[in-house]
């Protein structure tokens, strides 16, 4: 699909990151997320938590790449929701709590999400997640820290990173950029550009040392959008899981009700 | 702060982009509320982690702070952040933070509250008791004047002027037990860059790595522990440098290196010296430099040798060197003897020459255990720098400092920067990176018992008075090209006099200018001597101000026992830490433990203001961003400004009433406009204090403007100053020229700026400085942001970057250049601010060694001249391959005393402990922990002590990734989660001929009892035995064993 007003990206060149996690503190840090009891390690490495969720919108990974049984390199790598041109999440979304703004990030309003999680069943990348720990869970993940970038400010996280492994831009100046490195430094870079057509395309995108599957990305993607296989994907849930998440919107539908009939009385008290 | 500026950078090309951002349909949830940070105050401030000194905007609405982070204006960071930087959020808002004042009465099982007047008056007078008790005003017939029954620690996190009044106030007490972190940290380093080059810091800075063309780090871990430096190491990579990495472990440096080699724990001097071997042998060597700008040619007494492991003048009774046998050969004038071919057997660079011929590759590599193949690939890459137009620096840490050698280590890296010529360059020098946000700043103020501010020896009994210090310690040069600075110690010693005790400070007061005043020391009084002293219970009175000896002291079974013995301890902090808390750790009954503690709720770095230092030693304003009574304030807590300030003017109140010796204390000049008695709701001015450190002139009696550099001090009385080193970074009053604020004391002396570290303009935004850029001048020094010291030189030696012409010896990237037309033609030196004024001809590069020159033999050191590799104090190997000295000669044995005594210093042997241990630290905590262990967002990242192991031991030990497992040394045991890992690897090595594969093993020291993050300290393990020099503890390498749980 052509796009009429330009694109925003994050270019995310694991080449240069070190691994310090500066962007999944101050994505934390900007968006108020708590944290979550972990013990020993999340996953290989240091990585911690285990998961992305509902209070972690970005999770730095640790991988070792051996080779011949000896260490060649110790890469990281930073996960986040990959922000689809055709974002698959927002066309199963029922009640349009999640939304492809025109100029990229995929965005989410949780007066709005019913908790029903379409959303994170159609996801090709599993992003989108839910706070488990509240009585009412609603949708939760990174939307490219939109509130910044419409005050004229980078995402939290490509401002903190010490390297540039988080450069933010235009997708079309960074497409350059990374299509650049990868031509002038073949040794160095593993020749993909992770995001530029997988499912179409998506905001971010990732140049690595390594292929992005070796570091668990999903394999062989469709260049085609998921969101023009909505009614497929809708329609290939099993009939549990549609009822569970019917249960839970009706169930949602029914607090918001008694929330703005709580609110409204508040007004009237207030009067 | 100014809008304009502030979101300049840190994203390319956008402004298209952001003003057609819209949404499509519907706005969603970012677009409903209000922006977090709008209709805020702003407020900037500096990093308290680590040294690297980046730059913050607090945001503060209401009372309360709201947002943290990077300070784009900030040309360290450019707004960038680690992930500790990133939660200085949560260090500012937690539940966690002390409130009140926290009492816990000898013997009590719990904390009681109390307030701040009771406290300050009930510490005031223990120390009274303490003093008056323990009081010596004389020692074998000579003046001490001191007490020996309290000590204080701690200082590295706060700001100048606070660490410049601990220093003050200490002093005045006569507290000559006085320690903090850089004893544990950095001390080595000053005693061997000192020695090398004259003075102890760090040669450059971080930005200016980007100049490098070889980056080595071995030693230190710089891109977990200075994630910032890796910005300014990665613009380097990009225009070609490349990075070497050496250490037992691969590290986060490792990864972005083109070399890593691994070797043995403990086996630096070997691996180096071997380089310096190969630069000799390979005539890689800068020749002019070696004879222009080092001792190389110099020739040397003939009472000198070397002989299996041993220099000339040892006494292996006293395990001391009789120094005199490593002098140079003079003339009858005095004058040094020199042989410019180098060819004289005795000159400086045969003997180093024969010294490490020795160091041959397979020798090292054998006791390293580094592949062959990986060394000579790093001996060759790093020496390539030998042209003039090469540069590489050497990044190190507590890799090489805490190693029973670690003096000696570094000044093998000396050594080596000098004969490729890479010291006062730009991208060259030898940086010493500094993990707390303010351990320079501390040093520099003397929070050591060793120094008074700005590097002045502190005195001894034989110093019976102020001529007789000054004779004893300033350094003689008949060279008139020697500008040999250390030769106005006078000026400084009596500036620091008149600073401390005014106009009661006179040339006949007390051995001169009250020079008697000052406690005398005996012997040495570090940090490990302390917990000995404390152990044995001669300690009464402990004050420890923001440092966590309970986590971060060495053998720590011992001396968690120690501070059981102390009578009253007061420690000054943010949270409730393992030392505050130590008479409640698991497994002590509390009601044994008779210590009365106070706990003092401090300000965090952005609730007050003051300056600080970064390991490059810019030194950097910082603004509170609250108030005491702002909504986000938490309860009681008061800045250390404020605590030492009170505690003064508390105890000076006891001593009105008469005590021992109360010169020091009623006649101190002690006057930061607080009024003369405690009041909670009244800060210290942190601007007088800074206007004192950097000192001011005085005539008749009166106070009148700030000196505007130390080569306006003088030695009559007729200038005070706190810290010469500083002098010129404070000229005027405020932040802006006629601060109404100001009293009038300064008001009336008003230069043409003021306070410079508070200056805020980068490089980048001086077009001429831009133009000097494009004509080769090294970038990056930023000589208008912030003020560093010595005199605002940001590479410091830099004289030693040009020729006999004051050109440049690298035109493409050059420091400094002499301008023939400047000066009114007489010509001067532009781009940094050079290493003394004076022509290039007219004096020798380095001035603060008397010899003019940087010093490849140097005498300074305890051990020798040159380095010798010793083996750690445990050690796996049964032969030294280089001699039959195994251990550092000279080091202090504490393993002695009574039988406890004797479990608790226990050293292991290599059969029953045969795997080698280090200890190292995580991008995600810092130091003693308490700062990041406390936070929920750290503490989520590191959560749990565990240990790195290969998976080689891991199969011949059973062990799989995640297991609980026990770490044992002769001395303690800790339980840790095992990270199975192909980052370590053991070394093969060869032990007396014989092959031996060798298992290291690594373990993070932040952990302890207390905070979110808690688990056993690694620290239970380590050794109490330090370096030959500054007794820095030997954390980095030990034996021990592991087994699965």
């Amino acid at each position: 699909m052509e796009n009429k007003t330009e694109q925003i990206a994050l270019l995310l060149d694991n080449t240069k990151c070190i691994g310090c996690r500066g962007c999944q503190t101050s994505c934390k840090q900007w968006n108020n997320l708590s944290s979550e009891k972990t013990e020993f390690f999340g996953g290989a490495g240091y990585q911690n938590p285990a998961n992305l969720s509902g209070s972690t919108y970005t999770l730095v990974k640790f991988h070792e790449v051996v080779e011949d049984d000896k260490l060649k390199d110790w890469v990281f790598w930073k996960t986040q929701c990959q922000h689809c041109i055709n974002p698959a999440c927002a066309s199963v979304c029922l009640v349009g709590a999640i939304q492809k703004s025109e100029n990229g990030p995929v965005v989410w309003d949780d007066s709005k999400c019913i908790g029903c999680r379409y959303c994170m069943l159609s996801c090709p990348y599993n992003i989108p997640k839910f706070e488990w720990d509240s009585v009412m869970p609603q949708i939760r993940k990174c939307f490219l820290c939109f509130d910044r970038i419409e005050q004229g400010q980078i995402p939290s996280c490509a401002k903190t990173c010490p390297t540039e492994a988080i450069m933010y831009g235009t997708r079309n100046e960074l497409i350059e950029i990374a299509e650049d490195r990868l031509s002038s430094q073949p040794d160095k870079y593993y020749q993909h550009i992770y995001g530029l057509n997988e499912v179409g395309g998506t905001l971010i995108l990732n140049i690595s040392s390594i292929p992005l599957e070796e570091m668990g990305y999903p394999k062989n993607l469709t260049t085609e959008p998921l969101a023009s296989r909505t009614a497929t994907s809708i329609s290939s849930i099993s009939p549990v899981v549609v009822g569970l998440g019917a249960a839970l919107g009706l169930f949602a539908i029914i607090t918001n009700r008694k929330n703005e009939i709580a609110k409204q009385k508040a007004k009237e008290v207030l009067k | 702060m100014d809008r304009r500026t502030f979101f300049k950078f840190g994203a390319i090309t956008l402004g298209t982009v952001i003003t057609t951002f819209a949404l499509s349909s519907n706005t969603a949830l970012a677009s409903n509320k209000e922006f977090k940070t709008s209709k805020s105050k702003e407020t900037s401030t500096i990093c308290p982690f680590c040294g690297v000194g980046c730059g913050l905007i607090v945001s503060t609405k209401e009372g309360n702070i709201i947002n943290i982070e990077g300070d784009n204006d900030n040309p360290i960071n450019e707004g960038s952040l680690c992930s500790k930087g990133s939660a200085l959020f949560q260090v500012a808002v937690n539940e966690r933070r002390l409130k009140h004042v926290l009492y816990r009465a000898p013997g009590a099982k719990e904390w009681e509250k109390k307030d701040w007047l009771w406290a300050i008056e009930k510490i005031a007078k223990n120390i009274k008791e303490t003093r008056d008790k323990t009081f010596e005003t004389e020692k074998d017939g000579k003046i001490v004047n001191r007490t020996q029954g309290i000590a204080q620690l701690g200082g590295a996190a706060h700001d100048n002027e606070e660490c410049y009044l601990l220093s003050k106030f200490a002093r005045a007490l006569g507290i000559n037990w006085l320690e903090h972190q850089a004893r544990l940290c950095h001390s080595s380093t000053v005693a061997a860059l000192a020695a090398s080059f004259g003075r102890g810091a760090m040669t450059n800075h971080f930005n200016d790595l980007m100049n490098s063309d070889v980056i080595m780090v071995m030693g230190s871990n710089i891109v977990e522990m200075h994630p910032m430096a890796t910005k300014w190491i990665m613009k380097a990579k990009e225009k070609g440098a490349k990075i070497i990495s050496s250490d037992p472990r691969f590290t986060r440096t490792s990864s972005i290196a083109d070399i890593y080699t691994k070797f043995r724990s403990g086996t630096d001097i070997a691996y180096v010296g071997g380089m310096i071997n190969y630069a000799i042998s390979n005539d890689r060597i800068q020749h002019n430099y070696l004879l222009n700008c080092t001792n190389a040619s110099f020739i040397v007494n003939e009472g000198y040798f070397f002989n299996n492991g041993l220099f000339a003048g040892y006494n292996p009774e006293k395990r001391k060197y009789d120094k005199k046998m490593w002098v140079y050969e003079t003339d009858a004038k005095n004058n040094i003897k020199k042989d410019t071919t180098l060819q004289h057997p005795r000159c400086v660079f045969q003997l180093l020459k024969k010294h490490y011929e020795r160091y041959d590759v397979d020798t090292v590599c054998n006791i390293t255990g580094t592949p062959v193949d990986d060394y000579l690939k790093v001996c060759d890459l790093f020496t390539s720098t030998y042209p003039e137009n090469k540069s590489a620096t050497w990044c190190y840490a507590m890799g090489a400092t805490q190693h029973t050698v670690g003096t000696q280590y570094i000044r093998t890296y000396a050594i080596l920067q000098l004969l490729l010529g890479n010291i006062g360059i730009a991208g060259g020098g030898i940086n010493a990176l500094r993990g707390e946000s303010n351990v320079q700043g501390s040093t520099d103020m003397a929070l050591l018992f060793h120094i008074l501010p700005g590097y002045l020896a502190c005195p001894e009994p034989d110093d019976v008075d102020l001529k007789t210090y000054i004779e004893k310690y300033t350094p003689k040069s008949a060279d008139p090209k020697s500008a040999n600075w250390w030769g106005n110690y006078s000026k400084y010693i009596t500036s620091l006099l008149k600073a401390w005790w005014g106009e009661n400070a006179q040339p006949d007061t007390d051995g001169g200018y009250a020079f008697n005043y000052l406690p005398k020391k005996s012997g040495v009084n570090d940090f490990m001597s302390l917990f000995e002293n404390i152990y044995k219970g001669k300690t009464e009175g402990l004050l420890i101000w923001g440092m966590n000896p309970a986590v971060g002291g060495p053998n720590l079974n011992k001396e968690r026992k120690a501070l059981e013995k102390l009578k009253w301890m007061v420690v000054a902090e943010l949270w409730e830490t393992e030392t505050a808390e130590f008479w409640k750790r698991p497994d002590v009954d509390p009601s044994a433990i008779q210590t009365e503690v106070f706990l003092l709720p401090a300000c965090s770095s952005v609730e007050k203001e003051g300056s600080i230092a970064n390991s490059g030693r810019w030194t950097q304003w910082r603004y509170a961003a609250i108030h005491p009574g702002d909504e986000g304030w938490h309860g009681d807590a008061r800045s250390d400004l404020w605590i030492v300030d009170a505690l003064f003017k508390a105890v000076r109140k006891e001593y009105n009433n008469g005590g021992k010796f109360p010169d020091p204390i009623l006649k101190l000049n002690w006057d930061y406009n607080s009024g003369d008695n405690i009041d909670v709701d009244i800060e210290p001015d942190v601007h007088a204090v800074a206007s004192e450190i950097n000192g001011y002139f005085i005539e008749n009696g009166v106070r009148k403007g700030q000196v505007p550099g130390f080569a306006k001090l003088t030695d009559d009385g007729t200038s005070a100053c706190g810290n010469w080193v500083y002098c010129g970074g404070y000229v005027s009053w405020g932040n802006t020229e006629g601060d109404k604020s100001a009293p009038n004391y300064v008001k009336n002396y008003l230069g043409e700026f003021s306070n410079r570290y508070a200056r805020r303009i980068a490089e980048k935004d001086e077009p001429k400085t831009m133009a000097l850029i494009s004509e080769g001048r090294a970038p990056g020094m930023n000589h208008n942001w912030s003020w560093c010291w010595p005199v605002n030189r940001r590479i410091l030696y830099n004289r030693a970057s040009v020729d006999s012409n004051g050109e440049p010896l690298n035109k493409e990237r050059w420091v400094i250049r002499w301008n023939p037309n400047l000066n009114e033609g007489k010509g001067a030196f532009e781009g940094d601010v050079p290493d003394g004024p004076w022509a290039p001809s007219e004096k020798y590069p380095f001035i603060m060694t008397e010899e003019g020159v940087g010093r490849i033999f140097s005498p300074k050191p305890n051990e020798g001249p040159f380095p010798e590799h010793y083996e750690p104090l445990e050690t796996p190997i049964s032969v030294n391959p280089f001699s039959e000295q195994m251990l550092n000669p000279v080091v202090i044995l504490y393993h002695k005393g009574d039988e406890l005594n004797k479990e608790l210093n226990a050293i292991g042997l290599s059969n029953e402990f045969p795997i080698v241990a280090t200890t190292f630290r995580l991008t995600e905590h810092w130091q003693g922990g308490a700062m990041t262990r406390n936070l929920a967002w750290q503490s989520e990242l590191m959560p749990n002590l565990f240990v790195e192991i290969s998976k080689e031991l891991a199969t011949e030990k059973n062990i799989s990734n995640g297991d609980k497992v026990s770490v044992i040394t002769a001395r303690g045991k800790v339980s840790a989660f095992a990270l199975v890992t192909n980052r370590f690897e053991p070394v093969i090595i060869k032990d007396n001929g014989v092959e031996k594969k060798i298992h290291q093993i690594g373990l993070p020291w932040h952990y302890g009892y207390s905070g979110i993050a808690t688990g056993d300290s690694a620290n239970l393990l380590t050794p109490h035995v330090g370096d030959g020099n500054t007794n820095i503890p030997e954390y980095k390498t030990f034996l021990c064993n592991i087994e699965k749980v």
